[in-house]
């Protein structure tokens, strides 16, 4: 709009006229003469040219130079981008690595190595967890090695049982295995069925004979218990084993019993038509 | 069926529309052949009224699954796959040479020379072998250089065999088909790729992977194709079985894909029996048979039926497998006994009495054996198991196994002072 050379002298003019009011409030003048001052001076420019509104525009920001500098607007997209030293960077440590050196006892269970991914593989008597922590599954001695034979680059852990064993072990040689057991006796489930049946008693009471059996009753008895709710009733997981004490049977489904699952479908048939003529018959009802 | 029928009715149309003229060599055998009328099928319908087809189906054309399964329980299986059985049920069966497909008449003239070709080669080669046989040692340059020499001439005089026929059609067939000769080289060649296609894979596999080659022996490369049968059904290697289903012996096939007759040890090694005293385990032999006769044709073995006089070392014991203990192997290993010689039955037999803690790598140094066959299978307790130790009298049946407790570790303090 304006060519360089007429606004270089308006600029000359608003920096006099800005240092003027400073000048004048330093002087203790009034204030009123001062902004009188400006009017008269804006008045004198509209005289000279056209750009009145032009002039006013750039004058007003200029009251507050220094607060402009420092108001800074972060909006949210651009903070949700991190800082630049964040510390997200650095997460707390997961504490991985060996929880058990070579030679060490470890029972099973006893985790040895801690890792993410499969820096260690899992050797002799050893396993891995979930999230590829290594574990004894045997009571020995932890042994880091290398097996080429199983695998060229791989590095497994594993347990020896003898405090100076070796591995890898040939791969022609029997596995070394541990039973792990002890023998006890036991009641084979038939002489167990045989012996539950109780003998039957016989109780002369006021209200006649009672024919009974007696183990089976004490059982009951035993069963019933208070729970809560202050009921005396049996437990949740006897009732539901009551089909099973009883010897009652279900039947394993077999697809290809065609005929008992034409009954079946039939029997939904008319189940459901059944129930659609009493609804029907309830409608009407409410119709009448 | 009516998929089966659907299936194959385009094709059949297509062979009886198109060739209605046909070739003239063919009218003279079949006139009614290429008509556009299905004519086989009334043909089969008209012999039928003698003997209705229900009654006594045909292997190669039945396609019910009632009369399949009748055929099977008779022993006799369905030729082919059921869309092919019913294709034939309505086509002309032409034979191979005649079908009308200039193609594949071209493509079998390229076979047949090529069948030519490599039945020159043979002959020559036989001849080559008769030459350097007659030759004295000095004059083939040695008998080490002779001995060599003829044996490189017959594994290529064998590969020929095979190469001759491997590529006809008819063979192919009969071999799909379950015809094949065994006691041919090509169709032995041929049951051999495919049993190493798949299921001496899953042997292998299950052999390795259940650790029964480094435990009962160190190394096996099977070489002959096993079948376990326990009461008329197949276990498959690997599988559990029921201890009352174990108390008879099983049947055995073993397919030799070799020619010629091989003796064979074969032994059925426990090698899990828990052993509390020494914390670990024991083996058990659970039956030991020696100069059993195989051959690619004769397949067939009952160890309830090898003889006791000369052949059974120890008898079939059922395997049980105490209440607790973790699974038993039974592995079952097919030994070729050395240059196929039949070993000494009575000195075995007074050599090899205790089943407890008989190793098979003992027997395999003792004996000169090798392992050519491998099956596996496994027993756990079951229901049956405690009725089965009492009828054989099994010392510790009312005994169980229960896990050992293992001490943990002493409490370790997480942030003991020097930490703090």
């Amino acid at each position: 709009m304006f060519q360089p050379r007429f606004l270089a002298p308006l600029r000359a003019l608003e920096r006099g006229l800005t240092r003027a009011p400073t000048a004048a409030i330093r002087n203790n003048n009034n204030y009123n003469n001062t902004s009188s001052l400006l009017r008269t001076t804006s008045s004198i420019l509209s005289a000279t040219s056209n750009s009145s509104i032009l002039t006013q525009s750039k004058l007003t920001p200029l009251a507050s130079p220094t607060l402009h500098q420092f108001l800074q607007v972060r909006h949210a997209s651009h903070a949700s981008q991190g800082t630049a030293n964040r510390h997200s960077r650095d997460p707390a440590g997961k504490r991985l690595g060996a929880k058990r050196t070579a030679g060490e006892y470890v029972v099973p269970g006893c985790i040895i190595f801690r890792q993410r991914g499969t820096k260690w593989f899992p050797g002799e008597n050893c396993a891995m967890g979930r999230d590829h922590t290594i574990y004894a599954a045997e009571a020995g001695y932890v042994r880091y090695y290398l097996d080429p034979e199983r695998h060229p680059d791989r590095k497994y852990i594993g347990v020896v049982f003898e405090k100076d064993g070796k591995l890898p072990t040939p791969k022609n040689a029997p596995t070394r295995r541990k039973l792990n057991r002890v023998a006890v006796r036991f009641e084979p489930e038939e002489e167990v069925a045989a012996a539950k049946q109780g003998d039957l008693v016989a109780k002369i009471g006021q209200d006649g004979t009672q024919v009974g059996s007696a183990t089976k009753v004490e059982a009951a008895q035993a069963a019933v218990q208070l729970r809560p709710g202050y009921m005396y009733r049996e437990a949740n997981w006897s009732i539901g084993r009551a089909a099973e004490k009883a010897g009652i049977t279900a039947k394993p489904y077999n697809r290809k019993n065609r005929w008992l699952a034409w009954r079946k479908r039939t029997a939904k048939a008319d189940r459901l038509a059944q129930m659609k003529s009493l609804k029907n018959k309830k409608k009407k009802k409410g119709g009448k | 069926m009516a998929h089966c029928e659907r299936a194959s009715k385009p094709l059949l149309q297509c062979l009886q529309k198109t060739y209605t003229k046909g070739l003239p060599g063919l009218q003279l055998q079949s006139t009614r052949a290429f008509q556009s009328t299905a004519l086989a099928r009334e043909e089969a319908q008209t012999e039928a009224k003698s003997t209705p087809f229900h009654k006594s189906p045909d292997p190669a054309l039945v396609t019910s699954p009632r009369l399949e399964r009748r055929l099977l329980r008779q022993g006799i299986a369905p030729v082919g796959s059921r869309r092919r059985r019913a294709a034939l049920q309505g086509s002309s069966n032409i034979p191979f040479e005649q079908l009308p497909f200039q193609c594949f008449q071209e493509a079998r003239k390229v076979l047949i020379a090529d069948r030519e070709e490599k039945v020159r080669d043979i002959q020559s080669t036989s001849e080559k072998i008769a030459r350097l046989q007659a030759l004295s040692n000095e004059e083939a340059g040695g008998l080490q250089v002779k001995k060599s020499k003829l044996r490189a001439m017959e594994l290529h005089l064998e590969h020929l065999k095979i190469l001759a026929d491997v590529n006809d059609p008819l063979v192919k067939k009969k071999f799909e088909d379950g015809q094949g000769d065994l006691s041919k080289p090509i169709y032995r060649y041929l049951a051999d790729r495919k049993w190493r296609e798949y299921r001496r894979k899953i042997l292998v596999q299950r052999i390795t992977q259940m650790k029964v080659i480094p435990d009962v022996l160190p190394h096996c490369d099977p070489i002959v194709d096993t079948k376990l049968y326990f009461n008329r059904s197949q276990v498959q290697p690997g599988e559990y079985v029921n201890a009352k289903v174990s108390t008879t012996a099983p049947k055995l096939d073993v397919q030799l894909f070799e020619g010629g007759e091989k003796l064979v040890t074969i032994a059925v090694v426990d090698s899990d029996v828990p052993n509390v005293e020494k914390d670990g385990f024991d083996f058990k032999m659970h039956y030991l048979a020696v100069n059993v006769p195989i051959s690619a044709t004769n397949t067939k073995v009952d160890l309830a039926q090898l003889s006791g006089e000369s052949q059974v070392v120890l008898p079939w014991e059922p395997p049980v497998a105490q209440k607790g203990s973790p699974y038993h192997r039974l592995s079952l290993f097919i030994l070729e006994q050395k240059d196929s010689e039949p070993l000494d039955f009575a000195a075995v037999k007074a050599k090899e009495t205790e089943r407890e803690n008989m190793l098979p790598r003992t027997l395999q140094a003792r004996y000169h054996l090798k392992p050519i066959g491998a099956h596996l299978f496994r027993t756990q307790w079951d229901e049956t198991t405690f009725e089965v130790m009492k009828q054989i009298g099994f010392p510790e049946a009312n005994m169980e196994l229960r896990r050992k407790r293992v001490e943990p570790l002493p409490y370790k303090r997480r942030n003991p002072s020097t930490f703090r």
